[in-house]
């Protein structure tokens, strides 16, 4: 089996590099020269060289096309340290462009060597004003605020734990908010499940959840998922997120969102509430204990409420 | 208290639960801490673990039956 150091020696014969100084030299000289950023959004959306589309290195081959017209224009791939659009630039060349340049050092040394570059678009007025109070925290920032506005995060469960965890990070602009639930809006829900109204009374919770999270921050996405958490789809739901908030009610659920979690390495908020006394922590694969290593099983079906 | 973990998370800051359990008793409203210790002997994040996928959530599988083993926690907690 090759090795990665094996593949990248071998695409560095076919694939030459320039550094920062001589690409940038490139751009300014006018002849025609695509450069391109394969990393992924969101480190672009970080910072990213100008004028340099953002395609994936997952997405490269199926939309270069669209960047780059003439196979015989002097293409730059680059990604952060150089690596990954070392790799990304044989399979184009595999491809028939031409004339195809590793950024050497990639985004890192372009920024080390004093290079522009050019950052997400400026927040909007509304943006300013309404995550003002977040500015004013030295631990949050313009920059946490970005952040928090980037990622992504599901919620598992939009009913007495979901909705006060829903509710407070759309408020805070998290940007992307999965929220999966499979019931309906019940009566006796409302004394607690702050997400619903009266009017949603049977009604998916989800709907009436994604009207009122959008009613109070309309900057956030809101992915309405009205479906139970199944062996079947959890691997596929939870892949597209930072972060899972179980807010579930049932053991089967924990376990499952648990393991999953654990797999996938993704962070889990945990939460449980029995009458009038809940808990909190938070699993991180590796960081720290799982589900399992306090409870190593489920409890017997009726031993425990869920 | 889930939100403000998760928004500590995302942002790399403050000191997260991790490890950590926190336990609210609102009759009494009082807030408790356990530390909670990985088990190296843990089915999934452990040493040698008998768990690797999500098999054991199929239907019909024994993982949903039960194991005396249930009520470790006191074990668990220090």
């Amino acid at each position: 089996m090759k090795s990665l150091r094996d593949l990248l020696a071998e695409a560095r014969q076919v694939i030459p590099e320039e550094g920062p100084a001589d690409v940038q030299r490139r751009l300014r000289s006018g002849s025609p020269v695509v450069v391109i950023d394969v990393r992924d959004p969101d480190e672009y959306r970080d910072g990213h060289i100008e004028d340099a589309p953002n395609i994936s290195r997952g997405f490269l081959e199926f939309r270069v096309a669209s960047a780059v017209t003439d196979p015989s224009t002097p293409v730059v791939l680059y990604c952060q340290t150089g690596l990954r659009s070392m790799l990304a630039a044989r399979a184009l060349k595999e491809l028939g462009y031409q004339n195809v340049i590793n950024l050497q050092g990639g985004y890192q040394k372009w920024v080390q060597s004093g290079l522009p570059v050019v950052r997400d678009a400026p927040m909007t007025t509304d943006q300013i004003q309404r995550y003002s109070r977040h500015f004013l925290l030295a631990q949050v920032g313009e920059k946490g605020q970005r952040k928090l506005l980037r990622s992504k995060v599901l919620l598992i469960g939009a009913g007495g734990l979901g909705s006060p965890t829903a509710l407070y990070l759309a408020a805070a602009g998290v940007g992307t908010l999965g929220l999966m639930d499979g019931d309906v809006v019940d009566l006796t829900n409302l004394q607690r499940q702050v997400l619903h109204t009266t009017a949603d009374v049977g009604k998916p919770k989800v709907e009436s959840g994604t009207r009122t999270l959008k009613a109070l921050n309309p900057d956030v996405n809101i992915i309405p998922l009205p479906m139970r958490i199944t062996v079947d789809n959890v691997m596929d739901v939870i892949k597209d997120y930072d972060l899972v908030i179980d807010g579930s009610d049932n053991f089967e659920t924990r376990y499952l969102v648990n393991d999953a979690c654990y797999l996938a390495g993704k962070t889990n908020v945990h939460g449980s509430i029995f009458q009038f006394e809940g808990m909190a922590t938070v699993f991180a694969p590796n960081q720290g204990p799982c589900y399992r290593c306090l409870y190593p099983s489920p409890p017997p079906p009726g031993l425990v409420p869920s | 208290m889930q939100a403000t973990e998760a928004v500590k998370v995302l942002l790399g800051i403050g000191e997260s639960l991790i490890g950590r359990l926190l336990t609210y008793d609102a009759l009494g409203m009082r807030f408790r801490e356990v530390k909670l210790r990985r088990d190296p002997k843990c089915p999934l994040c452990g040493g040698a673990p008998s768990i690797t996928d999500l098999s054991i959530h199929k239907e019909g599988s024994a993982a949903c039956e039960i194991t005396p083993g249930a009520a470790r926690t006191e074990g668990a907690l220090v």
